[in-house]
């Protein structure tokens, strides 16, 4: 049986009148990678600063391994945060950043140092500065430098946001590799959906404070607990509060009458091409809502198209944050 | 980019290393006038004069002792001040940085005789810790504002990056932030080494003359019409902060993950 790791209850933060983290619970198993997704500006950052202890929570309890560490200082807890830039110390060679966390930790070993150089591929580069080499290279050797204090639980606050989407989706693979050979705990904050799914075992959706759902990327595509859930998953047409239909199911049609099915009048607005099939961006006329409808290669649309919904596609949101 | 090599140096030749070299000149030689018929006299007389002044040796230690003194509670006090504004948003931050800066908007004289009085109560009148702490009024602000600035450059994210990864206060003072306020630390030194050494007003006012810094010997040599003599006690006076600066400098070299030459590169 996998031990708890991290175990958070009802951690809330409140910076004057704004309520930042509105009583959070969860928790993570050894090994585990939780994905934590939402729009900007809705607190994902404000909570790992409070996991990782540069910031107090207002309220709640943080256990590591079963020990309450909410008062710990940043420095004596067991979790280590890649921030989004990889803040390498200038004055240091690439070797000694990653030395540095080893060092401070008093867990060094000069073996350990060229194990990490040697997997993120800068045993050459290892005695260059952070000045000298690339910005991929710098965010490796800042996943060095954090993996080298051995933690219990890494934080990464979108590490790859600065990245070009090549580099970004290189790196993801690697990391998460990474995390998984080393077993370690993790917790990756993203705006990204598509990086969510490759980092988390399971994802978590922030917004407004809370988690509004928690679960593996499978099961919040199939049945999103509500309308943020859905809509930040995409892959969903919402009717109103309490339906929404998978997009798979609509069908576009350019006559409006077929038995059994709820239509909408849409129009199309542009097509573009994703993974290599092309995708009609549609508005509909009644709500305003606007959808992206992969089409198959060969289909020709008009400008106004019927969207045709089955009644029996059409789905209740399930409410529940938990899996 | 525009090469400014040669500018730089035909202006660092102009006012620095020329007016430095005629004063050398000066010091060595006889006072000599154009078209006076006579070469130049090379004579030492007006080191020897220097030398043979009973205060001046004295003079020099106490400069020397009270110019570092005040580097240090200078670079203590400015860096932690810098530190707490460029780290913490509290209300009226832009008010207490004003009147950080204060002490400099008001010269130091309109206060003396007060500070005088202040000093006679607690007892520091007439003694170096007095000269050093009155000495602060004009270095601390500038120190603050320096160290302040070099935080801000460096960045929270960067000095919260060694407390992530476990360092305590010492560990990332002495790791992080003392090599990368390096520059900073080089100016605050020649600043407050020189405004030490030039004081002379407030240093007689709350020294009451039983603490003789180097001012206190060379003002009196004003009234000497000797350009030579005069010239070699200008050279002594600027000897001294390049001395201090230098050792400032070794100093600087001993703070870990210094760029020194025994350290590994590739």
């Amino acid at each position: 049986m996998s031990s708890i790791t991290l175990e958070i209850k009802q951690i809330t933060k409140q910076f004057h009148s704004d309520l930042v983290l509105n009583g959070l619970s969860f928790q993570l198993q050894k090994g585990e990678i939780m994905s934590v997704v939402g729009p900007s500006g809705s607190g994902k950052t404000t909570l790992l600063r409070v996991l990782a202890g540069l910031e107090k929570p207002t309220n709640g309890t943080i256990y590591m391994n079963g020990r309450d560490v909410t008062k710990q200082k940043a420095n004596r807890r067991d979790i280590s945060l890649v921030f989004q830039q990889p803040l390498l110390f200038p004055h240091m060679s690439v070797e000694e950043n990653v030395a540095y966390g080893a060092k401070v930790s008093k867990k060094y070993t000069q073996e350990k140092v060229d194990t990490l150089l040697e997997a993120i591929g800068m045993t050459k580069y290892r005695s260059h500065f952070p000045s000298e080499i690339s910005g991929g290279q710098q965010q490796r050797t800042a996943l060095a430098r954090a993996m080298a204090t051995e933690p219990e639980v890494i934080l990464f606050d979108e590490p790859f946001s600065s990245l070009d989407p090549s580099l970004r989706q290189g790196l993801r693979y690697w990391v998460r590799n990474f995390l998984v050979e080393q077993e370690t705990t993790a917790i990756f904050v993203t705006h990204d959906m598509e990086e969510a799914m490759i980092m988390g075992d399971q994802i978590a959706v922030f917004q407004e404070g809370k988690f509004q759902q928690i679960g593996a990327a499978k099961v919040l595509h199939e049945s999103p607990a509500n309308m943020k859930v859905a809509s930040f998953m995409g892959g969903h047409l919402i009717l109103n509060d309490q339906e929404y239909v998978p997009l798979q199911a609509i069908e576009l049609s350019s006559s409006p009458f077929k038995e059994d099915t709820q239509t909408f009048e849409g129009t199309v607005e542009h097509i573009t091409y994703q993974h290599g099939r092309p995708i009609a961006h549609i508005e509909i006329k009644e709500s305003g809502a606007k959808v992206p409808l992969p089409l198959t290669n060969d289909e020709q649309l008009q400008n106004e198209v019927f969207l045709s919904i089955p009644v029996s596609s059409i789905q209740r949101f399930r409410g529940t944050i938990d899996e | 980019m525009k090469n400014n090599k040669p500018v730089f140096t035909a202006v660092g030749i102009v006012f620095f290393i020329a007016p430095l070299l005629l004063l050398l000149l000066q010091s060595l030689s006889a006072p000599w006038r154009f078209q006076s018929g006579y070469g130049v006299d090379w004579k030492l007389e007006s080191f020897r004069q220097l030398i043979r002044d009973p205060y001046l040796w004295e003079a020099t230690w106490w400069s020397i002792l009270i110019g570092f003194l005040v580097l240090v509670l200078n670079a203590v006090v400015g860096i932690l001040t810098g530190k707490a504004l460029s780290s913490y948003s509290f209300k009226g931050k832009p008010w207490v940085e004003a009147l950080l800066l204060s002490p400099i908007l008001i010269p130091v004289l309109a206060i003396a005789m007060g500070l005088h009085l202040f000093m006679i109560r607690l007892g520091l009148a007439d003694t170096m810790m007095g000269v050093v702490i009155i000495h602060l009024v004009p270095t601390i602000p500038y120190s603050i504002k320096i160290f302040h600035n070099s935080y801000q450059q460096m960045g929270k994210a960067l000095m919260e990056q060694p407390h992530i990864l476990g360092a305590g206060f010492f560990t990332q003072l002495f790791t992080v932030e003392l090599p990368l306020l390096r520059p900073a630390l080089r100016s605050v030194t020649f600043l407050t080494i020189v405004i030490s050494l030039s004081q002379y007003a407030i240093t007689a006012i709350i020294g009451g003359g039983q603490v003789l810094t180097l001012p206190m010997v060379f003002f009196p040599f004003l009234e000497n019409a000797n350009a030579s003599l005069m010239s070699a006690f200008s050279l002594w006076f600027a000897f001294v902060p390049v001395v201090m600066y230098i050792l400032v400098e070794v100093i600087l070299l001993l703070l870990p993950y210094s760029r020194v030459p025994w350290r590994n590169h590739r």
